[in-house]
């Protein structure tokens, strides 16, 4: 066989493989949420004030929940199957997938620039901290890294609120707008998740450092230029780069908190409000695609890490 | 990380900080000056002063009694999780690993499944279903973060299976159990260490952060992220109120980190410090 | 800390920084904004702006500003003509005929006809629309029964357009407040062809064509309302341009950004309200929600009215506005002020010696053998300091130790439909503002009277006051239901009445807010 193919072939099966395995994983985490839904006590339609028997009875015939269970579950996996994923108890006229549709670029262009941050911030401070292993920068570098990885987002997003927002003014506490409001969140959602890629990329850069290879390179004289581009980036930061896949992932799912803070109209805050109100059609809906995005996030690690490290390339225990 | 002594006393500070925050949850009831849930309408929101020394919130509750509370409630949340967890991890694990094959393929394609899904979501989901209570809570972060520590295991077993002297003990006639329990288990007691200290500061972040959002402990259970919580409503006039319950929180955290990356380095020699967590968010 | 303004300028300085972010923003980068726009908060989502369905004030805020009704309410709350000119009652008061205007269109240019108001109505009756306030209109002939079921027939339901401009309507019982009824947006009229092409997204922006004030310029869910204003409005285009609306929903956070510019009107949180008070921004107004205790009157001590009446008449209610600071009205009697039948002569105020001598004739006296019960609340800070405050007042000047408890709002309130504790918190907002309204509450058949108690007289004389037309004749018989609900029986202790206090911009001009706790923004103009 010529050499792409060899290259590609088990790649492919790797794809088709996880491709196949997805489908189930998807269908058990619909009805796993599904069946959670149904054990959970309290309904979204308990109101203020008491209601007319006859108008509750008019409110659950127009959802079905007067259907029995199974038959309630068929209609929405048949739903799930056409793409619809039903609608919403607490917003009357839309869907869920509407809302999720409105709401999921926002989470992602949210994650998006948090994961510009994490990138910058992480691997930046990583490999500053690596230059010279043990000095002055690099306990700094790691005690920051320790300290943010250990920061609840919460509490990062309120000082940054009350010093910059509330203090300074130099940016809005709340709103999404523009460029200017996008600045606090971003930074509070990509502090943990930066503090973990440059510990990552520190201790990838000090291994390879340590390797025999390198070692010899130093010896024979190469500029620090090239030892760096040539070995140490080169071989530290596959590791590093495998991370990121997960990394946008968690970035784009757990945006809620920041979401919340910082009333930012994404995913995570209809979540929340869909949680109080015990919207379940849209804490289902949520969550599908949240399980879709970490399933597609999670290939795409196992092909890249597939290609980046040719040991890794079949059959060998998946990279989490 | 870094060598020898300074490594050593960040660990033995942390340790100790620990311990105090420890003894205070255990001694909560003598140590609060005041009961967690007392409130005083003719003081509310006060700033720390002679009277309350943190201060109280806007149910006029003294916030120093609830933080003690506060840390009993973090504090047994996180242990009995943690251990909890690795308890059913341990099991799955070990059933996974040991008896290998077509089990242990379908076994760990079951975690995919929850592996699906972002950790917190889980939470949530599960305690909408088991109540807001401490226990749904301990339940809820139970269920979700045994499944690290079931990969783990599943790995070690794998690992050590085929090491010469499990041979020799199957050769000697030791039952299933026998070497699961004398030979397997000791040998991996080091990473299950590493693994349970760092489940505790999970617990206890995902907690906070679900009760700051508040869908997490219902009140009146003094929680540090309720507390939060309850600041953030007040941060623009009284920020103490949320700083006060913020630094606990993060305190705790940073020392539990720092422990656990000094247990990974003494007793997982084999990995990179950075190995002995999951990314957590 | 006084408000500080317009850092417009500092701010400037760092866009150049945040470049590097803008790769993958979407939304305006702070264009020059139209010439008059009101920007404020709101603290949630509107639900819906179908007003059939909308339920709560937010969506009802929005939709009050989009849409006229038949009638609309002045500043003392009664119910003026809006698109109706003129209505008559026939002399049994079963039939109103409201006449309309002609004038008055659709954004989309065809004018609002009787027609489009009967759709709206039998589509709020309409078993298969489920609409929660179908209830409004249970008082018309057969729409209980169509809305229940029983009645498939739409065509029977007492409404009907005789032609474009008449409107008529058949009750099943005399309703003199029925006006006030035809002012809420449940009862606003719609457009079939706009529903039955568009389904249930007939709301969207670009497709709701309404006949208001304003129009519905845009909606990003959980984030912002944007309403502009609607140039052949009937009674005139508005003087601002544009409204918008944030769903913000922490207060503190809708402080900082009134204070950094960025809103204009604000609802203040109590804790703030120190801070502000005398500022010139700051403004209260009385809003129609009573909070009370009710007892359960089934169960022991709670069953004799002596001890019932102990208990309200050892309330000093003056101990709250200093506790709460929002501006709460302490009352004895329940139809709050503001409203029609407002009576402060009526009910029990605070009398320590005959509290004691009402309790010792109960046959406790100083509270000697008095049963263990508790008091319950839904969680809540002002829940927390008011159940304290009674507790302790109670202690005082009754001697006896009352429990308190608190739950979740919808636990609670699973725990007082199925079985009311002994002594219970709750509050009443105003539906319409017609003590009807209120005092509807706690007869027999009422879904929300907890207390289950029950008086044939109260019942009667709410039936007849429904009815009663003549204001001093109606005034009397809610006088006399008074008497029975608070003084005589006394199921329930009214406590206080609300209010609602906001930081509005000196620049605003002309902005009503009323007790029914609705913006009406179509006055406003900015200078």
């Amino acid at each position: 066989m010529s050499g792409p193919m060899n290259r590609l072939a088990p790649a492919v099966v790797l794809m088709i493989d996880r491709l196949v395995w997805s489908l189930p994983v998807l269908w058990l985490v619909a009805t796993m949420t599904f069946v959670l839904m149904h054990l959970a006590p309290g309904g979204p339609f308990d109101k203020d004030k008491t209601l007319p028997p006859e108008i509750t009875a008019n409110i659950e015939a127009k959802y079905h929940l007067d259907e029995p269970v199974a038959r309630q579950y068929a209609r929405y996996l048949g739903q799930l199957v056409r793409g619809d994923l039903g609608p919403s108890y607490k917003y009357a006229d839309r869907d869920v997938g509407e809302i999720i549709a409105e709401a999921f670029p926002v989470s992602i262009q949210l994650g998006a620039a948090a994961f510009a941050l994490t990138v910058l911030l992480g691997v930046g401070g990583g490999m500053l901290a690596a230059w010279r292993p043990g000095s002055w920068i690099d306990r700094g570098a790691l005690l920051s890294a320790t300290l943010g990885f250990s920061l609840p987002s919460f509490v990062v997003g309120v000082l940054l609120i009350l010093v910059l927002a509330h203090q300074a003014h130099w940016f809005p506490p709340a709103l999404w707008e523009g460029p200017r409001y996008i600045v606090l969140p971003a930074l509070t959602l990509a502090l943990g998740p930066a503090a973990y890629v440059a510990r990552l990329t520190r201790a990838s850069l000090i291994d390879v450092a340590a390797q025999e290879y390198v070692r010899v390179g130093r010896a024979k004289g190469l500029p620090p230029g090239v030892i760096w581009l040539s070995y140490l980036l080169k071989a530290g930061l596959p590791p590093v780069v495998t991370i990121l896949g997960p990394m946008l992932a968690v970035l784009v799912t757990g945006s809620f908190v920041v979401e919340y803070l910082f009333s930012i109209p994404g995913m995570g805050r209809f979540f929340i409000t869909a949680v109080t109100n015990r919207d379940y059609p849209l804490i289902m809906g949520v969550t599908l695609v949240y399980a879709v995005v970490i399933v597609a996030a999670n290939l795409i690690v196992d092909l890249l890490y597939g290609w980046l490290d040719p040991r890794m390339r079949v059959g060998s225990e998946r990279g989490r | 990380m870094g060598t020898g002594g300074k490594h050593h006393r960040l660990a033995l500070i942390s340790g100790v900080v620990l311990g105090v925050i420890g003894l205070a949850a255990a001694a909560a009831p003598w140590l609060a000056p005041y009961p967690f849930d007392a409130q005083d309408p003719g003081r509310l929101l006060q700033s720390p002063g002679v009277d309350h020394w943190l201060g109280t919130d806007r149910l006029g509750r003294d916030l120093l009694s609830r933080l003690i509370y506060g840390a009993r409630v973090s504090m047994t949340l996180g242990v009995s999780s943690a251990v909890i967890a690795t308890l059913l991890g341990i099991a799955y694990g070990l059933a996974s690993g040991y008896l290998g094959g077509r089990t242990d393929n379908l076994l760990m394609r079951l975690l995919d499944v929850i592996y699906a899904l972002p950790d917190l979501l889980l939470i949530i989901l599960l305690t909408i279903v088991l109540g807001r209570g401490l226990t749904g809570m301990i339940a809820a972060l139970s269920l979700v973060s045994w499944v690290t520590v079931a990969r783990l295991v599943r790995g070690e077993v794998l690992r050590l299976k085929s090491a010469d002297y499990l041979d020799a003990a199957r050769a000697l006639g030791a039952g299933h159990l026998r070497i699961v329990l004398v030979h397997l288990l000791p040998m991996m007691l080091g990473p299950l260490l590493v693994t349970l200290s760092f489940r505790i500061p999970a617990a206890i972040l995902a907690e906070s952060t679900l009760s700051f959002v508040g869908i997490g402990l219902a009140p009146p259970t003094p929680s540090w992220g309720g507390m939060a919580n309850d600041g953030w409503a007040a941060l623009r006039f009284y920020p103490h109120v949320i700083i006060v319950p913020s630094v606990a929180i993060a305190v705790t955290i940073l020392t539990f980190n720092i422990l656990g990356d000094y247990l990974n380095d003494r007793l997982n020699p084999r990995r990179a410090s950075i190995a002995g967590r999951e990314s957590s968010a | 800390m006084l408000p500080r303004m317009h850092e417009t300028v500092r701010r400037a300085g760092w866009r150049g920084v945040l470049g590097l972010l803008v790769f993958c923003v979407s939304g305006a980068v702070a264009a020059a904004p139209p010439p008059a726009v009101l920007r404020l908060s709101i603290a949630s989502e509107p639900p819906t702006l179908d007003w059939s369905l909308a339920t709560d004030n937010v969506s009802i805020t929005v939709i009050e500003n989009l849409m006229e009704g038949l009638t609309a309410f002045d500043d003392q709350l009664r119910p003026m003509p809006a698109v109706a000119s003129r209505w008559d009652v026939s002399p049994d008061g079963l039939t109103y005929t409201f006449h309309l205007r002609d004038d008055v269109r659709w954004t989309d240019g065809r004018p609002v006809t009787a027609r489009d108001f009967e759709y709206g109505w039998k589509r709020l009756l309409n078993p298969a629309t489920g609409a929660e306030y179908a209830y409004f209109l249970y008082d018309l002939v057969n729409a209980y029964e169509y809305n229940s079921g029983r009645l498939t027939d739409a065509s029977q339901v007492g409404v009907t357009a005789v032609d474009d401009t008449t409107l008529r309507v058949q009750l099943k019982k005399p309703i003199v407040y029925f006006p006030s009824i035809t002012a809420f947006v449940v009862t606003f009229p719609q457009r079939r062809d706009l529903i039955e092409r568009y389904g249930r997204r007939w709301t969207d922006p670009g497709r709701l064509v309404t006949n208001g004030p304003f129009t519905l310029a845009d909606w990003r869910h959980e984030y912002k309302v944007v309403l502009r204003a609607n140039p052949a409005y009937a009674w005139g285009r508005p003087s601002i341009d544009e409204v918008r609306m944030y769903v913000i929903n922490d207060r503190s956070t809708a402080l900082t950004l009134y204070e950094t510019g960025d809103l204009d009107l604000v609802p203040l949180p109590p804790e703030a309200i120190p801070f502000y008070e005398r500022s010139p921004e700051f403004v209260r107004v009385p809003i129609l929600r009573g909070y009370y205790y009710g007892f359960n009157v089934t169960t022991p001590p709670f069953d004799d009215p002596r001890v019932r009446q102990a208990f309200a008449l050892a309330i000093d209610k003056s101990e709250f506005p200093a506790l709460l600071k929002g501006g709460e009205l302490p009352t004895n009697s329940w139809i709050p002020a503001g409203m029609f039948a407002y009576n402060p002569a009526v009910g029990l105020a605070y009398d320590p010696a005959a509290a004691r001598a009402r309790l010792a004739e109960a046959g406790y006296p100083a509270g000697r053998g008095f049963p263990a019960v508790t008091a319950a609340y839904n969680t809540d800070p002002v829940n927390t300091v008011i159940a304290e405050n009674l507790q302790a007042q109670w202690k005082r000047t009754l001697g006896v130790a009352i429990a308190i408890d608190n739950q979740e709002w919808k636990v609670y309130l699973k725990r007082l439909q199925t079985q009311p504790p002994p002594l219970y918190r709750l509050g009443w907002g105003a539906d319409y503002p017609d003590p009807d309204n209120f005092m509807a509450l706690f007869t027999s058949q009422s879904g929300n009277n907890h207390s289950r108690w029950s008086n044939a007289g109260y019942d009667a004389l709410i039936a007849r006051a429904a009815s009663t037309g003549d204001p001093a004749q109606r005034q009397r018989l809610y006088d006399d239901a008074q008497r029975i609900l608070t003084e005589q029986d006394v199921p329930i202790i009214p406590l206080f009445v609300a209010s609602q206090n906001y930081l509005i911009k000196p620049s605003l001009h002309g902005l009503r807010l009323n007790a029914m706790e609705l913006l009406t923004l179509k006055e406003v103009s900015i200078r």
